[in-house]
């Protein structure tokens, strides 16, 4: 049999692995069953305060829109179906199903039993140290179906 | 929600986590996990289309995550190679200017692709020599002792 060769470049393709969400499963499963349930909000924590920085400080500077925005493109790259209201109190964000919890279930992966703090501790920490809190209003384990709220604290 | 796209600074965050929690041996037991619990569909299209099975396989992960390769599979001569000219993982990481990556990052795709390969006959080598560059090279090939 002939020797195949195949060449390809960036460009060729567009960056969207959705199985990365089912590694990212199991990392949160091997950590809550070694290192226990906290520990599991304590790496997010951690990941968050590093990877999204930039985003904290565009939250400081512009306000909501900046999440919108994030979440926008987010959403948007997955194909999420999934509402997103801005309005001078408050951003607000319907999520139909969640993508990564669509795509797991699809094909097979196991979802954390703490999937779920991919949303709530991540946005938690995203609005550290900001004038602006989150809150994850509702949550299905099933579906990823969620209501998230982003708005100014009260003092 | 983490998207997708973020995934690989969020990896390479857990690994610098575990190494906190226990060390590099902490790293590498959850490698070894990673592969048990995730790779079976790697060890399933290898186990019944042996090389051919790894040329499936990444023909379907390089292409998702947009990586600059060449994939060369010779079947007689009992060769798949993968020549990766810029690794999205890692071109990613080097590329942020606020987040470092895990120092033996790359390490991991050795881990999780031997544990999976050379039980069924095959062995694999993964240079790592460049990986500070995005480059690295994985070849496996077919052990005299491993299937025909």
């Amino acid at each position: 049999m002939a020797k195949e060769v195949v060449r390809r470049t960036a460009r060729d393709n567009r960056y969207l692995h959705k199985d990365f969400h089912g590694a990212l499963s199991v990392g949160l499963e091997y950590v809550e069953h070694h290192f226990g349930e906290e520990a599991v909000r304590d790496y997010l924590r951690q990941f968050a305060r590093a990877f999204y920085a930039p985003l904290t400080a565009d939250l400081k500077r512009r306000g909501l829109v900046a999440l919108e925005e994030h979440f926008a493109k987010l959403y948007e790259e997955e194909a999420g179906d999934v509402r997103i209201t801005l309005s001078e109190e408050e951003l607000r964000i319907e999520v139909e199903a969640c993508p990564a919890v669509t795509h797991m279930r699809r094909r097979g992966y196991p979802v954390a039993r703490l999937f779920r703090e991919t949303t709530r501790t991540v946005n938690e920490t995203i609005c550290e140290g900001t004038p602006y809190a989150a809150e994850l209003l509702a949550y299905d384990d099933e579906t990823g179906r969620s209501i998230q709220r982003f708005r100014r604290r009260t003092p | 929600m983490i998207s997708c796209t973020e995934f690989i600074p969020a990896y390479s965050e857990l690994f610098k986590f575990l190494d906190e929690k226990g060390g590099p041996k902490a790293v590498r037991d959850f490698w070894n996990y990673l592969s048990d619990r995730f790779l079976g569909n790697l060890r399933s299209e290898v186990a019944e289309h042996g090389l051919r099975g790894c040329w499936v396989y990444w023909n379907h992960t390089l292409n998702e995550e947009a990586a600059d390769f060449t994939m060369e599979l010779d079947e007689e001569a009992g060769l798949f190679r993968i020549d990766m000219h810029h690794c999205p993982s890692m071109g990613r990481l080097l590329a942020l200017e606020h987040v470092e990556p895990y120092p033996d990052y790359c390490l991991h795709c050795d881990v999780l692709y031997r544990r999976v390969l050379e039980p069924l006959g095959f062995a694999c080598e993964v240079d790592l020599s460049r990986c500070r560059e995005a480059k690295c090279r994985l070849t496996v090939t077919r052990r005299s002792d491993g299937p025909p």
